[in-house]
């Protein structure tokens, strides 16, 4: 029953394609998929009929230590003969990998192939969708070769342990890198800034204030500069002078421009600072201080 | 004079018509040179692209890849010899010296025999791996010539090859079938990224030694994809060293033969367009790379050009202009689909790696470009554009450049730092109290009511 309704459709098929030709073609019958799971018994774990028209509906899986094995009798038109080729390929649509384990085939025909996980190259064990398993069957000379999806095999795996990977090094693109630059150095908010400004700029009026309170005053510089008018303004003058150079030493001016600006805004000090404050201890000695 | 002047411009010529980029002489090594009619047709289509083709026997006596410690010649193409090696000059290691050289080699096997112990062990030190008993067969019973092998399955009939990988260039693709009768298969070493497939059988196929009646399921070596007709392995040098498994594929008789698959049509096949694609490529007639102009500088108008010194946070601009030499001339490089050409800003390990995007182009080169900001980091850095891929000829490039610190007056001036007006205003208010206490002291006057108690 099972011989009748495997070959029929297929000859058909093999018929309508290839009309005219040697009307002989390959194919299998008696199949089974088994998966037998470790530890279990002989009969136990998972059985199916293989047909060759049509492949299984559902997926079969292996997980672990199990192990799938597939059975069939390759026949020549539909007498049992051993084949050339006997191959379970396995296909992976989305990558394209392909790889097929030979069936060990006696004289008869009869066929039988075994695969662990371990059989399985490590790309084949990190694929998310089951991969198509085929059963490739031919032979020399006239016959059409046999090559059809038989079912669909799903390999699991343990999600707690890790999924093999597999490093090779191939030339290619490698992934772009940005340089992280170190953040650059910032300011404290600017209202702080400010009030301490204000803070460091109300020291000059409260210090003033202070000594306006313990009686400062310039009563004495209408005296001074009548008995010494040029020195003190001199004097004065290279003072502010002098906080000008600095100023301009600090935005724009270096060294060796400050150097001979200095060297004159001194010596113009040191002289009318000496007249100057020669004016002040004749105030002294008079008893004016 | 005159007729001395014409041969020399006509010997110029010759010269340009040479049309490898890596010279023109060619040595083909055929074991019986009766058997040179064969492929008549290869010799004639390398001749007329500019190739000065000298065939020789491995048993020649005057036959050496050197001359004066210098290559003879520029090319090789090795035919399978039925002897059990390539005699005395044409050891493994002649062989390598020569790809050391700078020397192609295009190597043919053939499953027709044994392939010789010598060629194997030649491919072994390249990682490339024959059938263990060297006398395998290729056979696919559904991509097979139905009118030379309706019995034996061994003239495979395949489509031309596409794309090793998205980001790789198609160089032997194109429309049209292949016959490859009585394929030595290969299979490479997994860890080399010097070899790559050109063609590979399709996942139906395997091999087994003809000479064995039935395949024994443990004698199978590979299958499907994973074996090898045609193979290409590139040095680190750019060398080429090609492997056809099927010599035959090369004859006369099947650059224009009539095949058919079992269930295909009859058609004519394109051995010898793929032929010339498969010796251009092995030859360096095409997926030859050349730096034509390498140029960095700030991004500035009116930067210098290729300064030796940067910055650190400089902002600047690299520019590469890359030719592509196709078959008789030099065009401008593209980059193939999903692949980038990548520069490096390194030291020891790369700072920056940034995609370069072709901006112009000139008659002959692309000029890729990019722009980045040094990185916070001063040192010896070099521009590097380390380019490898398979099919292609490598580009190194790198050019070192200073990269330094800021000078003492290129940092922000203290009144910009908005922290730093605290300070400032300390030290302004210092100088004006100063002053203020200077003319006090001068000319303070006595307070009266402290002159009264004194008085």
């Amino acid at each position: 029953m099972h011989l009748w309704q495997a070959t029929v459709p297929f000859c058909l098929l093999a018929a309508a394609a290839l009309p005219g030709a040697a009307a002989s073609a390959w194919g299998f019958t008696d199949a089974t998929v088994a998966v037998q799971h470790k530890g279990a018994g002989v009969n136990g774990g998972f059985k199916e009929q293989l047909t060759a028209s049509k492949p299984l509906s559902k997926p079969v899986s292996i997980i672990d230590a199990d192990t799938l094995r597939v059975t069939l009798t390759a026949q020549e038109g539909s007498s049992p003969k051993r084949p050339h080729q006997a191959f379970l390929l396995l296909k992976d649509a989305h990558t394209g990998l392909d790889i097929s384990y030979p069936f060990t085939v006696k004289e008869n025909g009869k066929s039988r192939v075994e695969l662990t996980k371990k059989d399985l190259p490590i790309q084949f064990l990190s694929l998310p969708e089951p991969v198509d398993a085929r059963v490739v069957i031919g032979g020399l000379g006239t016959s059409d070769a046999y090559d059809s999806s038989v079912f669909q095999l799903s390999i699991d795996r343990n999600p707690e342990l890790a999924v093999p990977t597999v490093e090779t090094d191939r030339y290619g693109k490698k992934p772009e890198i940005h340089h992280i630059f170190k953040n650059s150095p910032s300011n404290p908010p600017i209202v702080i800034t400010l009030a301490f400004v204000a803070m460091v700029g109300a020291a000059i009026p409260v210090l003033a204030g202070l000594w306006l309170l313990l009686g400062a005053n310039v009563s004495h510089l209408p005296t001074a500069f009548k008995s010494a008018p040029l020195p003190h303004a001199v004097f004065l003058g290279s003072l502010v002078a002098f906080e000008g150079i600095f100023f301009l030493y600090y935005t724009s001016w270096n060294l060796f421009q400050i150097l001979p600006a200095v060297a004159i805004v001194g010596a113009v000090a040191f002289i009318s600072g000496s007249r100057a404050l020669g004016e002040v201890q004749g105030r002294r000695l008079a008893g004016l201080r | 004079m005159r007729w001395c002047l014409a041969l020399l411009v006509c010997c110029f010529l010759a010269a340009v018509n040479a049309l490898s980029s890596s010279g023109s002489r060619l040595l083909a090594v055929l074991e019986d040179t009766e058997q040179k009619s064969v492929y008549s047709t290869l010799w004639a289509d390398l001749e007329a692209r500019g190739y000065d083709v000298s065939i020789e026997s491995p048993k020649s006596e005057q036959l050496s890849l050197f001359k004066h410690g210098e290559r003879a010649y520029d090319h090789l193409l090795i035919l399978p010899p039925k002897s059990k090696g390539l005699g005395p000059s044409l050891t493994p290691k002649h062989i390598l010296d020569f790809m050391n050289k700078d020397g192609n080699i295009l190597l043919a096997l053939s499953g027709k025999s044994p392939t010789s112990s010598a060629v194997s062990s030649l491919l072994l030190e390249l990682d490339i791996h024959l059938a263990n008993d060297r006398s395998a067969v290729v056979v696919d019973h559904f991509n097979y010539d139905t009118l030379s092998a309706a019995e034996k399955h061994d003239v495979l009939v395949l489509q031309r090859p596409g794309p090793l990988r998205p980001d790789v260039k198609a160089f032997f693709d194109g429309e049209g079938v292949l016959a490859l009768p009585r394929v030595a298969p290969q299979t490479l070493g997994s860890d080399s990224t010097l070899l790559a497939p050109v063609l590979k059988a399709p996942a139906t196929a395997y091999s087994y030694n003809p000479k064995e009646e039935m395949p024994a399921a443990d004698d199978i070596l590979a299958t499907g994809s994973q074996l090898n007709i045609v193979s290409a392995m590139q040095a680190r040098n750019s060398a080429r060293f090609t492997v056809l498994g099927s010599v035959e594929a090369l004859e006369d008789k099947w650059f224009s033969a009539s095949v058919k698959t079992p269930s295909g049509e009859k058609t004519t096949t394109v051995n010898r367009e793929f032929a010339k694609q498969l010796t251009g490529w092995a030859f360096k007639e095409t997926g030859v790379l050349k730096v034509n102009k390498v140029e960095h500088h700030l991004a500035t108008e009116g930067a210098e050009l290729n300064p030796s010194i940067y910055r650190i946070k400089n902002e600047t601009v690299y520019n590469i202009e890359v030719s592509e030499y196709v078959f008789d001339k030099w065009v401008p490089f593209e980059v193939p689909g999903e692949d980038e050409l990548q520069l490096e800003f390194t030291m020891l390990s790369p700072f920056h790696r940034l995609n370069l995007e072709p901006t112009s182009r000139t008659e002959t080169g692309t000029v890729f470009s990019t722009k980045f900001i040094t990185p916070d980091q001063h040192g010896i850095f070099s521009f590097r554009v380390n380019y490898k891929r398979p099919f292609f000829t490598n580009i190194e490039e790198k050019h070192e450049v200073t990269v330094r610190h800021f000078a003492h007056d290129e940092y922000p001036r203290s009144w910009a730092i908005s922290g730093g007006w605290v300070w400032i205003a300390g030290l302004w208010s210092v100088i004006g109290g100063f002053l203020a206490f200077v003319v006090v002291w001068l000319y303070s006057a006595p307070v009266a009511d402290k002159v009264k108690k004194t008085q």
